[in-house]
């Protein structure tokens, strides 16, 4: 794909479907832990429910570490169709997990799990 | 780029509603080729309305194709950018599979219908029919539910029948009506559709009472949530629709006794139907972008909190000051504190960069005084106009107040945009909200300029007439699909709940305008003179609820 459509014309066309926050279509009804809850340091394994059947290929997870940098966190390819499940390593801080889905019936929205970890 | 987002967020909505007219347009004009305009051409001596019904149907499955498209790409670009997916890896995503199939079905629907017009095979023409129902249900919520999905997906698929052949089959049934010249012919052809429709209608009701059990399943979930309250102005339209279909099957039936009978009236009230028909459309398209009542079970609101938000109390007639405004005031506090550290202030807020303005109670008091000095403008026209109505000749001037109505909302609608907050006026216009308050402005000074040119000057272009029921009606479909920018979801739904009835009167006004122009007040006296007292009663109505308005 030519440069310029792939850094103007995409992001452009990918604005024009993201639903704002307020009015999503897929929710998230249980997220282990609980948005803003305190974890301790170590592994962790993020489990997130939602009211929809969700194509686990086509979505993502990325993790916002405490300076700002952001990494894609792995889903695990099996589970219950409304479900995704990470597992993550994480020391001390404030972190979000920036979730995106793809419903199967096409609609895609987004949202926000923060989580701090707490010093040992 | 991210500064879009909201804003074309919104406009997806708007492409969903255009994709759902035009496959309802396209799939009730093959069925009304198929079931009327082809087996009755030889009764009607003639094969013009085939034509013209195969032209129409034809055309709506282009625009269907276009913006299913358009959809598809959409979603495929935003998967690919995103999730950093190749173009097969999304194309053979279900939903990608399901548009694709749409896009075929519509590309071959417009062949066959505008390459041999009346001479269009039956079957294929329903069988692609059908394969474009069933391609269309698997978009819809039903595709993604956990729980009786096959059943779901069953009367999603007869919900979008029926709209199709009730609705959809509207713009060919008046194709149909202009083109026969006989009392016989016109019962017939009205005939025909009224059992069309009767079937049409049975398919929404079926489908969409199931649905309202299995989307909203209680009482609360239908008043205290946003899908609720938008299933509600669907009813409300529904049921204005079953009235005029009603009253035209009733004409349908007087035309067996009396072929002299006018038919005025059932072309008019068909021409509304279809009007309130797309406002069903968009409430529809709107739907889609907010998730099923049942599985909202927290942030709904009761009933005790509606009562107690639309207790009338006396409107708020003084303005607070523009600078205790959260978003000044925060501007302010920054400024200050880059002055301090001699850095670049930091700019509070940036239009569409998906952050809330901030809100304090100021701001709550601020958008009260607004809507209910706006309330009082719409009282005094409502008034005016029905005095108008009533005979008081110096009363034909009311629609200048809107003039004054568009002035007052430009300047105070969004007090953190120009002319009176810092942001400039176009970098405000990514703000969806801005954008649609700009729109309400401009629909308001249009329709008020041609209303009042018609009613005051002698003009006589029978066309401008129709300009101000048309961006009237046009205005509450747009309400319908307005959303208000507050981060408390219960707040979000208490605006909502004020808002929508005024949708509601706004598309009634239009559409009561609409027939009071367009009906023989010689044929339909009576009608034509409930019409005259509806419109007028509508702003008066709008006006009150504008007054009673409140956001704490």
């Amino acid at each position: 794909m030519p440069y310029r459509l792939k850094t103007w014309l995409l992001p452009l066309l990918a604005a024009m479907t993201l639903p704002s926050l307020a009015q999503a279509h897929a929710i998230l009804e249980e997220s282990t832990p609980p948005a803003g809850a305190s974890v301790k340091p170590g592994p962790l394994d993020l489990h997130l429910r939602y009211n929809s059947r969700i194509d686990r290929s086509r979505s993502r997870l990325t993790l916002i570490r405490p300076d700002h940098t952001r990494d894609t966190v792995a889903i695990a390819p099996d589970g219950p169709p409304d479900v995704i499940d990470a597992h993550l390593q994480l020391p001390p801080g404030a972190y979000v997990v920036r979730w995106q889905v793809l419903a199967v019936d096409g609609h895609i929205t987004r949202g926000d799990v923060p989580i701090t970890v707490t010093a040992p | 780029m991210d500064l879009l987002v909201d804003l074309f967020g919104y406009l997806s909505i708007i492409v969903h509603g255009l994709t759902i007219l035009s496959q309802s347009m396209a799939l009730g004009g093959a069925l009304f080729l198929a079931f009327l305009a082809r087996p009755l051409a030889p009764r009607l001596r003639q094969s013009a309305i085939a034509a013209g019904t195969a032209r129409i149907a034809g055309y709506a499955a282009i625009a269907l194709l276009l913006s299913e498209a358009a959809t598809v790409a959409l979603q495929a670009a935003v998967l690919m950018d995103t999730v950093d997916l190749g173009l097969w890896d999304v194309l053979s995503a279900g939903f990608a599979i399901a548009g694709m199939v749409k896009i075929v079905a519509a590309a071959s629907m417009a062949a066959v219908l505008l390459g041999m017009r009346e001479r269009a095979p039956v079957l294929p023409l329903l069988a692609l029919t059908l394969i474009e129902l069933a391609a269309a249900t698997l978009t819809t919520h039903a595709a993604a539910r956990l729980d009786s999905r096959f059943w779901l997906l069953v009367v999603e698929g007869l919900h979008q029948l029926g709209a199709a052949i009730w609705i959809g089959g509207i713009p060919c049934f008046l194709l149909a009506l202009s083109r026969v010249r006989d009392g016989a012919a016109f019962r017939l052809v009205g005939a025909r559709f009224s059992r069309m429709s009767m079937i049409g209608v049975a398919c929404i009701l079926v489908s969409g009472i199931t649905m309202s059990l299995l989307y909203i399943g209680s009482w609360q979930g239908f008043y205290g949530t946003a899908f609720g309250v938008m299933v509600g102005a669907k009813i409300v339209l529904f049921l204005m629709l079953l009235a005029l279909g009603g009253m035209n099957f009733l004409l349908v039936e007087r035309l067996r006794a009396d072929p002299a009978t006018s038919i005025n009236r059932l072309r008019r009230f068909a021409e509304i139907e279809f009007g309130i028909g797309i406002a069903i459309f968009f409430a529809a398209a709107s739907l889609t972008s907010v998730p099923p009542a049942v599985d909202l079970t927290q942030d709904r609101v009761s009933w005790h909190e509606i009562v107690e938000r639309n207790t009338p109390q006396w409107p708020r007639l003084s303005s607070p000051d523009h600078d205790s405004l959260a978003l000044p005031a925060l501007q302010e506090k920054l400024d200050q504190e880059a002055a301090a550290n001699k850095a670049k202030p930091q700019v509070a807020f940036i239009p569409g960069g998906g952050e809330l303005p901030p809100r304090n109670a100021d701001d709550i008091a601020w958008s009260e005084y607004n809507h209910h000095w706006a309330g009082l403008i719409v009282v005094a026209v409502g008034l005016l106009a029905l005095l108008n109505r009533a005979g008081l000749r110096a009363a034909r001037h009311w629609p200048l107040m809107f003039l004054g109505l568009a002035v007052f909302l430009f300047l105070r609608s969004d007090p953190e945009v120009w002319p009176l907050g810092d942001i400039g006026f176009f970098d405000s216009l990514r703000d969806v909200e801005v954008l649609q308050h700009r729109c309400f402005v401009l629909l308001i000074v249009v329709f008020a300029f041609f209303e009042w040119r018609v009613r005051a000057t002698s003009w006589t272009n029978r066309k401008a007439a129709l300009v101000f029921p048309l961006l009237c009606a046009a205005g509450g479909t747009m309400l319908l699909t307005h959303s208000h920018a507050i981060a408390n979801v219960k707040d979000q739904l208490l605006i909502e709940l004020t808002h929508t009835p005024l949708a509601l009167a706004g598309i009634a006004a239009g559409w009561a305008r609409w027939l009071e122009i367009r009906l023989n007040p010689r044929e339909n006296p009576v009608v034509w003179q409930i019409a005259g007292w509806v419109w007028p009663a509508c702003i008066l109505f709008c006006g009150l609820l504008l007054l009673g308005y409140r956001e704490a």
